[in-house]
């Protein structure tokens, strides 16, 4: 039971939308949403074993995570960007920067500590990236209706998440450092329970709306 | 002064929230944005339709203008010749055959006038596919038609003048311009004669329309009924990109000038 909680719970439901509605996905992008929420759900699970089972540090689990969530999330945004122009050298470039700042702070912290800054960077990049989604967008001639769009839901989602988490990643090292409420959770869990439930019900609705947008489609 | 941890963890829940609203109200902005976007996209197919309905309409005019021609020729012209024709038939008295020789040889000239007539009527019948020969070609034609009346001196003119857009609509409107301009110089002008210049200027073409006629105050003429046919002018000009300026001074004829982009 106390592998169920509200991050895992909402995780799990989002999986199990990717796997309903992407399955059949044409789009590879799309369809990689589905082994990469299996291992989300993986690895929280692990992440709460190993912080109430085994009473060991999980930032280990959370660093290698960083790696998968950077990769699926920018070929996704590239993905998304094709429509509109073609950025494979943005991305490319990208994941150079990326594991540049992340290798540098893994031997900066001796590899004792979660790479924070490196996931601030990574959210901020994000944020970017969604603005910019946005900016295509608005400046395509074509209208779209927002209300089915799977790419606006999911740009939306992934643009609350990393904007809302900017401020826990900045004050993440003096976070890990005071004590929690109710001497239980702290309070960078809270949000990220509000930032993940954020997330996961406009990405389940986006896995949705790009099954709808299928069936029409091939109907 | 010193904060406490409290203050600093009250601080960060509520940046974070902070941080949640701006994300909501710039989706609300996008969203609303998409909306005016969808508005813009259904004027515009609507005025694609209009301009549609209206290239139609042009198409029937350039047609009823056709038939027009063709049921005035057959009454004015072919319809004469030939009653001539019955006429010297009946009246020949075939014991006189001098006199019935020469009404034979008028009948002859009397159909085979006949014959060219019908010819040309049959070449105006396949009027419509003039303007697919080009906007000069096409304006040529109407003009030949025209110098057989007899009725006005033409001075046609067209420099360097090819194709200039491969628009088939367009064409067709500024066919139709040049029609109506020449049928109003026919109805009210009382004109002897009509220039008209086909030019070929930078990314434009102009089609000047000018004649010797009476003349009318153009401002007072547009704000009349009568004056629709003029609207009519300078509204068909606009929906090709184009503008139909219009110039006259009572006593001293008038002047169109039509410039289309191409």
């Amino acid at each position: 039971m106390m592998f169920i909680t509200i991050n895992t719970g909402g995780e799990f439901i989002c999986f199990l939308a990717a796997f309903i509605f992407l399955i059949k996905d044409k789009d590879t992008a799309w369809r990689l949403f589905i082994p990469y929420l299996l291992l989300t759900c993986i690895c929280e699970a692990m992440g709460v074993y190993m912080r109430k089972v085994a009473h060991i540090p999980n930032y280990n689990l959370y660093n290698v995570f960083l790696l998968l969530e950077c990769g699926i999330t920018s070929y996704t945004f590239y993905s998304l960007y094709k429509p509109f122009k073609n950025t494979g050298k943005w991305l490319i470039t990208w994941y150079i920067i990326f594991m540049a700042i992340y290798l540098a702070e893994l031997v900066m912290n001796h590899f004792k500590s979660f790479v924070s800054i490196t996931a601030s960077v990574m959210s901020v990049v994000f944020v970017l990236a969604s603005l910019y989604y946005y900016y295509l967008k608005l400046m395509d001639e074509n209208f779209e209706r927002l209300a089915f769009s799977a790419p606006f839901w999911w740009v939306s989602g992934a643009l609350f998440f990393y904007f809302g988490s900017t401020t826990c990643n900045i004050f993440f090292d003096y976070l890990s450092q005071i004590k929690p409420i109710n001497n239980q959770l702290s309070i960078r869990y809270y949000i990220f329970i509000l930032l993940n439930i954020i997330l996961y019900s406009f990405w389940s609705y986006a896995f949705l709306c790009r099954y709808l947008q299928r069936r029409s489609f091939s109907s | 002064m010193q904060i406490s941890s409290e203050e600093i963890i009250f601080l960060i829940g509520l940046t974070s929230l902070i941080f949640l609203i701006a994300p909501l109200f710039l989706i609300i902005y996008v969203v609303s944005y998409n909306r005016k976007k969808k508005k813009h996209q259904e004027e515009k197919l609507l005025l694609q339709k209009t301009f549609e309905n209206e290239l139609l309409k042009t198409q029937i005019e350039v047609q009823e203008q056709t038939l027009k021609t063709i049921a005035y020729d057959l009454h004015d012209n072919i319809g004469q010749l030939l009653s001539i024709t019955t006429i010297t038939l009946s009246s020949i008295d075939l014991n006189n055959k001098d006199k019935a020789a020469e009404k034979l040889a008028f009948v002859d000239d009397l159909t085979n006038r006949s014959i060219k007539e019908v010819k040309a009527l049959s070449r105006l019948l396949h009027g419509e596919e003039l303007v697919n020969r080009g906007l000069a070609a096409a304006i040529e034609f109407e003009l030949e038609w025209l110098k057989r009346s007899d009725k006005f001196k033409i001075h046609f003119e067209k420099e360097n003048f090819g194709v200039f857009s491969g628009d088939g609509a367009k064409e067709t409107i500024v066919f139709r311009l040049f029609q109506e301009i020449i049928n109003n110089i026919i109805q009210h002008a009382r004109a002897t004669e009509i220039f008209i210049t086909l030019e070929q200027i930078e990314n434009a073409f102009k089609l000047i329309i000018r004649d010797n006629g009476a003349g009318f105050n153009v401002d007072e003429t547009l704000k009349r009924k009568t004056g629709m046919g003029l609207h009519n002018i300078t509204k068909r000009a606009a929906m090709i990109g184009g503008i139909a300026s219009i110039t006259s001074t009572v006593g001293s004829g008038s002047e169109i000038v039509v410039t289309i982009p191409y």
